[in-house]
């Protein structure tokens, strides 16, 4: 019924803000087909009409019909170039084109419409980072985190454009400032017992990174930490019940697996290492590391048949599953921002 | 007019399609220095020493091809023989044509002491124009005097030395040019069946051909950072390592396939050692591969190699993954006696030193040690010197951006870089004294290739580097220290043979090398601190031949010629 108002509206009266604005109603209602008729024909009246342009553009884009959207935000920020939500939106579409020198351009137009938008400062933190502008990645991150410094995860994404800017300085600052905002969290205290660390402050690292482990015993990462600091150190007893406390909560956590086996090498357990690596196997066969370490854990074991043998089988899964390499398997930085 | 608030759900970071191994790794923590003087100081007195030679290899500031990017070697020899170290710097070409008789060539300077060089190119013939890469020495014919080979893009050099009255190519003439459009790079002088004659292995980095590969940018791995490059190594032919066994009379046959070195993955290889990497007295081969595991090939005492790089422990980093290895150096830094390893790698990765635990099995200790610090550089030749004479080996690296496209975009990620210098502080640490080291180090090249030894015969060593588009650097060390030293000369088919030297307590072991470092040579003569120790107990060598001799006690600050068979 109302699309049949809708086009007896149409035939009646050709107006493109009329249109638009049904449109608009009909898209509340979950109606995006009969909605999307009616943009596109306040669109052939008026090629320039903002509000059609936009909203089609934002139904194609929600759609994931991103090379469709791209016009249509493209023809809204000619109409209204000072409109936030054009720009916002268009920088979208364009970044999930790939086209992300595009899309900063439209968002830097964007907040310097709306400065104040921490949302889009820490999208742009995260875009700049992937580009790696790593300066401007670090600078959008330092002012979200002004306008919002009680959401943690700004902390984060500031922390992470500082490490990438390679300022540690600031990114050890930033930890700081959320491990006093945020002292019972223990993703806070892992991030500053990690920048102590790298800033060469061992000692003052290692009670961070306890304090982690004490608050969150499910939260494996600092357990990783802090086993791989002790293999680095030579230091196997500590670095032992650490590393196994990570698989005990990711079994799937290959590279604590390949730690615990090289930790146990270096305090001399070798067929205890063994054991573990072919328990590694076990918990993910297509990860070609564990046989890597094997092949060479039989070589000092003096059995170069087997030794061998481990070397093709990590050759042939590194081959077949490259992005086994690529990743520590920690818990990432955050990437994407909740609506 | 109402618009909807716009939900954004961004991508996961992809991976950046490249085509070289770059591990994208943090510096890892500086810690403080201990505070101790380092009291070597390097000065570059190139020019004043007359070392004029422009490096020449692709246009400068831009480079189209991987072929232009690479660079080349140098080498300390003693061609001549009157006990002072002689240079030889290769040199490489252009796709754009020279005016008639302008072409680069590769250089011959004789020392002629007082710290002055003379171009003696012209009248001992070993200029060659063409791409050239690396360079290694060695004896091939037996007759006491230091041959070269030299490899190209193109046919390779074989210059015999013609009792120090000047060189003559007979690569041809003992088949050893290698196919004309290979791109041979690292290449090194051995006695793989302790036959007594030195055999030579050679590698090559890749199949190039200009007229295929494509332009920069138009492949994935054509990119850098997301910014146009030259393409490869990754997308172009692995190159391959080729050993021709050396049947006197200046002849040579290729022995690759039946001595099992065909048999290895192939591979984009870079500089190649040669030594008893396992002590079992048979000399190995290892070779530094881009991005590409890196390739050890065990003596198996029979005519054959076995490669065992990845169960040995020297194909990848110590987390598995593969690296772009360019220079290689060996040497004891920890004073066990066993010989350690130590390879220069791509810029966000670290390089490797890989501690012999013992029979030819190695562990990468690069993070305890100390030297994961600096991985904002690509790193190519290096050395494990010791510059101070307190008797623990140092650790020098040169290093440069293959790309000088990128620090236009990237202003962080310089082409020309500093030198890096570590002070070994025993117990397995380094620590990077390179702000300590001398305005030779600080100073920014985008430098390749490097060479150690004493041009000056004054008791440390010296540092001759290859810098792209420039002129070499000559580092002079002018050590303000009282610690002795010891050089030793071995005499007769010495190269690959492993030294040990007791002093005071203490044991370090260091091999004559044919090529180290990024295609280059070192000096012949073994450089040994002896801290305060005023003579060396007791001297072991392991030559080729399989035979162990002891010499000594031998007084500090001298020269000392040993010669197989005159030991204990």
């Amino acid at each position: 019924m109302i699309l049949l108002a809708s086009l007896f509206l149409l035939a009646q009266a050709p107006d493109p803000d009329a249109l638009s604005e049904r449109a608009t109603g009909l898209a509340r209602q979950n109606r995006p087909q009969e909605a999307e008729k009616l943009w596109l024909a306040a669109l052939k009246i008026a090629p320039g009409h903002f509000a059609a342009s936009l909203n089609l553009g934002f139904l194609y884009h929600s759609r994931g019909d991103y090379a469709e959207a791209e016009p249509m935000l493209a023809r809204a920020v000619r109409s209204q170039p000072n409109d936030f939500n054009a720009r916002y939106l268009y920088g979208a579409a364009l970044q999930a084109l790939g086209r992300s020198d595009d899309a900063l351009r439209q968002w830097r137009q964007a907040i310097s419409i709306r400065p104040d938008h921490a949302k889009l400062l820490q999208i742009m933190a995260v875009e700049y980072g992937k580009g790696r502008y790593f300066r401007e990645s670090a600078a959008a991150a330092a002012r979200a985190l002004e306008l919002q410094p009680d959401d943690s995860s700004l902390y984060l994404v500031a922390i992470k454009a500082h490490q990438d800017a390679a300022d540690h300085p600031a990114a050890l600052r930033i930890a700081e400032a959320m491990v006093k905002r945020f002292p019972s969290m223990a993703r806070a205290q892992f991030e500053y017992g990690y920048e102590l660390h790298r800033a060469a402050r061992p000692d003052e690292a290692l009670p961070h990174l306890k304090k982690a482990m004490e608050l969150d015993p499910s939260y494996e990462e600092p357990f990783f930490f802090y086993g791989e600091i002790m293999v680095k150190e030579g230091r196997w007893e500590e670095a032992i019940p650490a590393l196994r406390r990570t698989i005990a909560i990711r079994r799937d956590y290959i590279a604590a697996w390949v730690m615990l086996a090289r930790a146990l090498i270096g305090h001399g357990r070798l067929e205890l290492a063994k054991t573990e690596l072919l328990k590694a196997i076990e918990a993910d066969p297509k990860h070609p590391q564990p046989h890597l370490l094997l092949s060479q854990l039989y070589f000092r074991l003096g059995e170069e048949t087997l030794a061998a043998k481990e070397k093709d089988l990590s050759l042939k899964l590194r081959r077949e599953n490259p992005e086994a390499l690529e990743s520590r398997q920690g818990r990432p930085f955050p990437a994407a921002v909740k609506p | 007019m109402r618009a909807f608030v716009p939900l954004l759900a961004l991508l996961c970071q992809p991976a950046h399609a490249q085509g070289v191994a770059s591990g994208n790794l943090p510096a890892a923590p500086k810690p403080k220095l201990s505070g101790r003087p380092f009291p070597a100081t390097f000065t570059d007195v190139a020019a004043s020493a007359g070392l004029t030679m422009k490096f020449v290899l692709g246009r400068a500031g831009t480079k189209k091809y991987i072929v232009e990017a690479n660079g080349s070697g140098a080498a300390f020899l003693d061609y001549d023989a009157d006990g002072l170290l002689d240079i030889f710097l290769v040199n490489g070409s252009r796709f754009e044509p020279f005016p008639k008789g302008q072409e680069p060539i590769s250089r011959l300077y004789r020392n002629a002491g007082g710290g002055k060089f003379i171009d003696v190119t012209a009248q001992t013939g070993a200029g060659r124009s063409g791409w050239g890469n690396g360079v290694c020495a060695g004896d091939f014919d037996a007759d006491g005097h230091t041959d070269l080979y030299v490899t190209y893009w193109g046919a390779n050099s074989l210059y015999r030395n013609k009792a120090g009255a000047g060189f003559e190519d007979v690569a041809p003439r003992a088949g050893v040019t290698g196919p004309p459009a290979e791109w041979s790079t690292g290449c090194t002088f051995l006695d793989y069946d302790r036959d007594g004659l030195l055999d030579l292995a050679v590698s090559s980095y890749a199949g190039f051909d200009v007229k295929k590969v494509p332009l920069p940018g138009a492949q994935p791995w054509c990119l850098f950072k997301e910014t146009p490059v030259f393409c490869g190594p990754r997308g172009l032919p692995h190159g391959r390592i080729t050993l021709y066994r050396n049947v006197g009379k200046g002849a040579f046959e290729d022995v690759s396939s039946k001595t099992g070195i065909a048999d290895a993955t192939p591979c984009y290889g870079f500089t190649m050692i040669a030594a008893d990497l396992n002590t079992d007295g048979w000399t190995d081969l290892y070779v530094a591969c881009d991005s590409t595991p890196s390739l050890y090939f065990r003596n198996q005492k029979d005519g054959t190699f076995r490669e065992l790089a990845t169960e040995a422990g020297l194909a990848y980093s110590e987390h598995g993954a593969e690296q772009a290895g360019m220079g290689l150096a060996i040497g004891d830094y920890d004073n066990d006696g066993w010989l350690d390893a130590t390879k220069t790698n791509f810029i966000r990765d670290y390089p490797n030193l890989y501690r012999n635990l013992g029979k030819g099995i190695f562990e990468d200790l690069v993070l305890r040690a100390g030297l994961a610090v600096n991985p904002q550089y690509v790193l190519w030749g290096t050395g494990l010197e010791d510059f101070d004479n307190d008797g623990w080996k140092d650790l020098f690296q040169v290093g440069g951006h293959v790309y000088p496209e990128i620090e236009r975009k990237y202003p962080g990620e310089a082409y020309a870089n500093p030198r890096l210098v570590y002070r070994n502080l025993g117990g397995g640490k380094f620590e990077d004294v390179s702000s300590l080291a001398g305005p030779g180090v600080a100073a920014r090249h985008s430098s390749r290739g490097a060479a150690f030894g004493d041009f000056d015969n004054d008791g440390d060593i010296d540092v001759l580097i290859m810098n792209m588009d420039q002129p070499p650097s000559l580092l002079r060390n002018d050590l303000s220290s009282r610690n002795h030293w010891l050089k030793l000369q071995l005499l007769g088919s010495a190269t690959g043979a492993t030294v040990t030297v007791e002093a005071a307590g203490r044991k370090q072991s260091a091999a004559l090398l044919s090529q180290s470092s990024f295609l280059s040579v070192n000096d012949p003569r073994l450089h040994f601190g002896l801290g305060q120790a005023e003579k060396a107990d007791r001297i072991t060598v392991r030559w080729p031949s399989g035979r162990v001799e002891e010499f000594g006690p031998f007084a500090a600050d001298a020269l000392v010629p040993l010669r197989e068979g005159t030991g204990k």
